[in-house]
């Protein structure tokens, strides 16, 4: 284990390094462009024995990493919002063809207008492509996260694609120190990729076929079940992760002082670092406010969500996207999540940190005190008020 | 007995979907036999999604990989990434998308994979049109042909813009091989796909492989007419190799155009003054292939 | 409400039947609805398109399984295609055939009616020998046999919605609808249909990706075949240029270098007839005429 100061990028970088990948396909896109400038570098140098294939477009990109899946290779590929949604269509391919890919995601907003900003739209519009979602809130977790992902998509009960999405600037161009683990730890933790389910070359084989209805929805059945499999093997991936590097993160829905809590505040990504921040403050206080927050967002962690519902009558969600003609993208699945939930919290939707807006001590304090004061009254957009002086970029 | 002229091996199946008297079931067949065995084929959406047979059968004997129909190019990149990887370089990987899926929409990732100098072989089997979903138009059906979305209906005579010179397009990336071939010549098509097969580097096929159904014409006249696209110099055979240029079928004189259009239905409404138009460009296009063999 | 299900060959206009069986009920003031499922169909292959018509409006989106009135419009099919799935009691079978109906019978009873729609059509210059169009001659029939439509409706219907000769189809309904022979049959003992081709069998779990890996050899292709190649031993000059074009891997060479046609695979397009240089093959129609 070495510290080394990283940036949210350059822990992706590094952790698709010590995760020995075999391909490597990317598409620049700001702010992802240091992950893979990193990685060109490493394998330049001879660091990183991999074949790294620079293609035309992010929709080439996945589709270099899904076809060298397909023939048992660890993949890697890294992306952000345009980027991400142009690979859509490859999106439901490398999951419907069960191809184990590792890819990272800056979350950026999407245009018009453009900005390039934290956001979490682009991720959001993919939350239905059969993609695990990991958000991770520091580069550390980046780090870990990424490696975690690779022993998860791979593991032959679940063969799954993940994305581990990062705030764009808030980690992936802020650096702190992360623990670095040894290749040796890593290749411990992590074998060599088991090929099975790829296409082998002279056996007569084929990925993708065309089926009839009755075929095609029991394949579906399977990627769903495969999905539900991901709680329980990635909560023992996680246990492995922690017993090796000392680190774990707490399951799908990571909570934090929510004993006792009259209110809790549900987060997601970097939002939660300051979130954590305020709660200190308002238990210090006196006020009983929690987080929770959601680590994995695909699959939904409903039976969490439903568990923290049985005991906090108040939940509260911060989204950074939200569903047109419902709530935020996270509150309205933490609304379906509850609704079978014996009892009924009364649940307020926050908007904020849309397109990089800044989201503050003041401002999660504001949620709380609404939280804890106001009737729910479907989605909040938060913080309206136009910025005082220019920005400093864009 | 005729001595075989065709290795006897069989990487397509029989039972496969493809429709009577099918071009593409014939350009998989003689292409697979230069290839052999050792053959990793990567197949968008076209024609041979549905001839390769519907889940649980498959008509190749050798791994096939679907993609979505603009993809090809990438996914073939990503194929030879992983055999270099996984430390199979021996293997043949070949991309083999139809017209539309190459010229048209496939045309982005074909110019990446060209560019990027992957070592494989890209295939475009030339059924003209978009066979698959029904015969429309695509960039690569000729000037005048009828289909579905170029209709021969009040003032409109069929598509009235010319095909897309794909071969032009692939040989300003200057691959290591390009050549076109005709389901209709198979020794010739078997020699190509065996040098193919020999050479490393990006390399290309343009096949013209006739559609009963969608050129309308009789099952049983595919090669004939194929025969006839080259003899009339429509589709002449040739192939450049590090930028030289060989024609691979002499031909001393053309046979009149008027001979490969009256059989095609698709064609049934074309004039004679619009076919001496065709006829005059023909052997324009072919005076200038034979100028550039002579002086490259 | 009547269901109705056609059985015909890719490309040769089972689809557009029950399309002009909808446009002449709609003539005849009733409500209908035709409708297809597209899947993999290729020229020649069996395919099924339905409709029906009813007085009221229709209140069902769903697959027809028992249909009143099943309609074959290739004879070939009754041997290779399950059409007589589902018929109803009292139903009614109608095929294009020279033959009587009773050479069809069926395992309910029910009527069953023939025509020889294709010497019909090819009279009137409709289709080709190996593609013979008979969806107007047939429908001209079916008006005659139910209540369903009217021969007027057909052929407005046919003046309208028919791009390539209009007047000719019209005839052939017409002289379908004199032609066609009808005859009540009781249903066969045990009120069973003689087991049709089976599919490749599914396991009852798949596996977690879409990995095809059972060879297509098991698909016999030549239930889309109208046409068979028949080899001359004798005029053969073993050149193989048959086994050469075969574009369906039908044809495969003895010991000594003759061809044989592998029957259960041959499509019938006639390549291998018309490439085989001493003229030594000949397409004749399947099952011998």
């Amino acid at each position: 284990m070495t510290r080394l100061v990283l940036s949210g990028n350059y822990a992706q970088s590094y952790a698709a390094r010590l995760a020995r990948v075999q391909v490597i396909s990317a598409y620049p896109i700001t702010p992802q462009t240091t992950i893979v400038e990193q990685l060109a570098k490493f394998v330049s140098s001879g660091e990183l024995p991999a074949q790294f294939i620079k293609v035309e477009s992010e929709h080439s990109a996945l589709q270099v990493c899904v076809s060298a899946a397909a023939l048992g290779a660890r993949t890697y590929t890294a992306t952000s919002s345009q980027g991400l949604l142009l690979m859509h269509e490859l999106l439901h391919w490398a999951s419907g063809m069960r191809t184990p890919i590792v890819m990272g995601v800056v979350s950026r907003s999407v245009g018009p207008p453009w900005s390039l900003d934290a956001d979490h739209t682009d991720t959001m519009s993919q939350r239905d492509t059969g993609w695990v979602q990991i958000y991770p809130e520091s580069n550390q977790e980046v780090l870990d996260s990424v490696l975690e992902s690779f022993r998860l998509a791979e593991d032959l009960a679940i063969r799954l694609p993940v994305m581990v999405a990062e705030d764009a600037f808030y980690l992936s161009h802020t650096v702190e120190p992360v623990e670095v683990p040894s290749q040796a730890q890593v290749d411990a933790f992590l074998p060599p990729r088991v090929p099975k389910g790829t296409l082998v070359p002279g056996k007569a084989t084929r990925l993708g076929s065309y089926v009839g209805p009755a075929d095609y929805v029991r394949f579906r059945r399977e990627q769903a079940r495969a999905m539900e499999r991901v709680p329980e093997t990635l909560a023992a991936i996680e246990e492995d992760y922690g017993r090796r590097m000392g680190r774990t993160y707490g399951g799908l829905l990571q909570e934090y002082r929510t004993e006792g809590a009259d209110a809790v505040l549900l987060t997601m990504g970097t939002a939660s670092t300051t979130a954590r921040a305020v709660v200190d403050e308002l238990r210090a206080e006196g006020k009983r406010v929690g987080l929770a927050r959601i680590r994995v967002f695909r699959p939904f962690p409903a039976k969490e969500v439903r568990a923290l519902a049985s005991r906090v009558d108040r939940l509260g969600v911060m989204d950074r996207s939200w569903t047109f003609g419902q709530m935020g993208s996270a509150a309205t699945e933490v609304a379906a999540a509850i609704q079978s939930s014996p009892r009924q919290p009364r649940l307020s939707s926050f908007l904020a940190g849309v397109g990089g807006r800044d989201v503050g001590t003041a401002l999660l304090r504001e949620m709380f005190r609404d939280l804890l004061s106001k009737e729910p009254s479907g989605l909040r957009w938060m913080d309206m008020e136009p910025l005082k002086e220019a920005p400093l970029h864009g | 007995m005729a001595k075989l002229t065709l290795p006897p091996v069989e990487l397509v199946r029989s039972g496969h979907s493809a429709c009577p008297g099918c071009g593409p079931a014939l350009a998989m067949r003689y292409l697979l036999k230069g290839t052999g065995e050792r053959t990793v084929v990567s197949v968008p959406a076209s024609c041979w999604t549905i001839i390769a047979t519907g889940y649980p059968t498959t008509a190749l004997r050798i791994p096939m990989i679907d993609t979505p129909i603009e993809a090809t190019g990438a996914s073939i990149s990503g194929l030879r990434a992983a055999l270099d990887a996984l430390h199979m370089s021996d293997v043949q990987v070949v991309g083999f998308a139809g017209d539309g899926g190459t010229v048209d929409i496939g045309l982005q990732s074909l110019s990446g994979m060209l560019e990027r100098r992957t070592d494989a072989l890209y295939v475009m089997y030339d059924n003209e049109a978009y066979m698959n979903t029904g015969i429309q138009r695509s960039g690569s059906t000729p000037l005048g042909a009828w289909t579905t979305t170029t209709p021969v209906e009040g003032m409109a005579r069929g598509k009235g813009e010319p095909k897309k010179d794909i071969m032009g397009i692939v040989l300003a990336h200057h691959p290591v091989y390009a050549a076109t071939l005709n389901v209709a010549y198979p020794e010739d098509f078997l020699r190509k796909a065996q040098k193919a097969a020999s050479l490393k580097g990006p390399r290309f096929f343009h096949v013209l492989a006739p559609c009963p159904p969608g050129w309308k014409f009789a099952s049983d006249q595919t090669v004939q007419i194929g025969r006839l696209a080259t003899d009339t110099g429509i589709f002449p055979l040739y192939e450049v190799e590090n930028g030289k240029l060989r024609v691979t079928r002499k031909l001393g004189q053309l046979k009149p155009v008027r001979d490969y259009i009256k059989v095609q239905g698709r064609f049934g409404h074309l004039t004679d003054a619009e076919i001496d138009t065709v006829e005059h460009e023909v052997q324009a296009s072919w005076a200038a292939l034979l100028q550039r063999e002579a002086h490259p | 409400m009547i269901e109705i299900r056609f059985h015909g060959r890719g490309g040769q206009g089972a689809v557009i039947a029950a399309e002009l069986l909808a446009q002449a009920a709609n003539l005849d003031g009733k409500t209908p609805q035709s409708f297809a499922f597209y899947g993999a169909e290729r020229r020649g292959a069996p395919v099924v398109s339905y409709a029906r018509i009813d007085d009221r409006p229709i209140l069902l989106r769903t697959a027809i399984t028992a249909p009143d009135i099943v309609v074959v419009l290739d004879p070939g099919l009754v041997e290779v295609a399950p059409v007589m799935d589902g018929l109803k009691p009292g139903g009614t079978l109608l095929v294009n055939s020279p033959l009587p109906p009773e050479r069809f019978p069926t395992p309910k009873p029910a009527f069953v009616a023939t025509l020889d729609a294709t010497q019909i059509a090819l009279s009137h210059g409709i289709g080709s020998r190996t593609m013979p169009i008979v969806n107007t001659t047939m429908l001209g029939a079916l008006s005659r046999v139910s209540s369903v439509v009217s021969l007027s409706a057909v052929q407005h219907a046919i003046d309208e919605h028919v791009p390539a000769r209009p007047a000719e189809n019209g005839l052939a309904a017409i002289e379908g609808f004199h032609t066609v022979r009808v005859a009540e049959l009781p249903g066969l003992p045990g009120g069973k249909a003689p087991a049709g081709p089976v599919a490749p069998a599914l396991s009852s779990e798949v596996p977690e990706a879409p990995i095809a890996s059972m060879a297509s050899d098991v698909l016999h292709t030549s239930s889309w075949r109208t046409l068979q190649p028949v080899i001359t031993r004798e005029k053969c000059t073993r050149c193989n240029f048959c086994w050469k074009f075969c574009p369906d891997n039908a044809i495969d060479l003895d010991a000594e270098g003759f061809p044989v046609v592998r029957n259960e695979h041959c499509k019938g397009c006639g390549l291998c007839a018309v490439e085989c240089p001493p003229v030594a093959i000949e397409m004749v129609v399947e099952g011998g005429a």
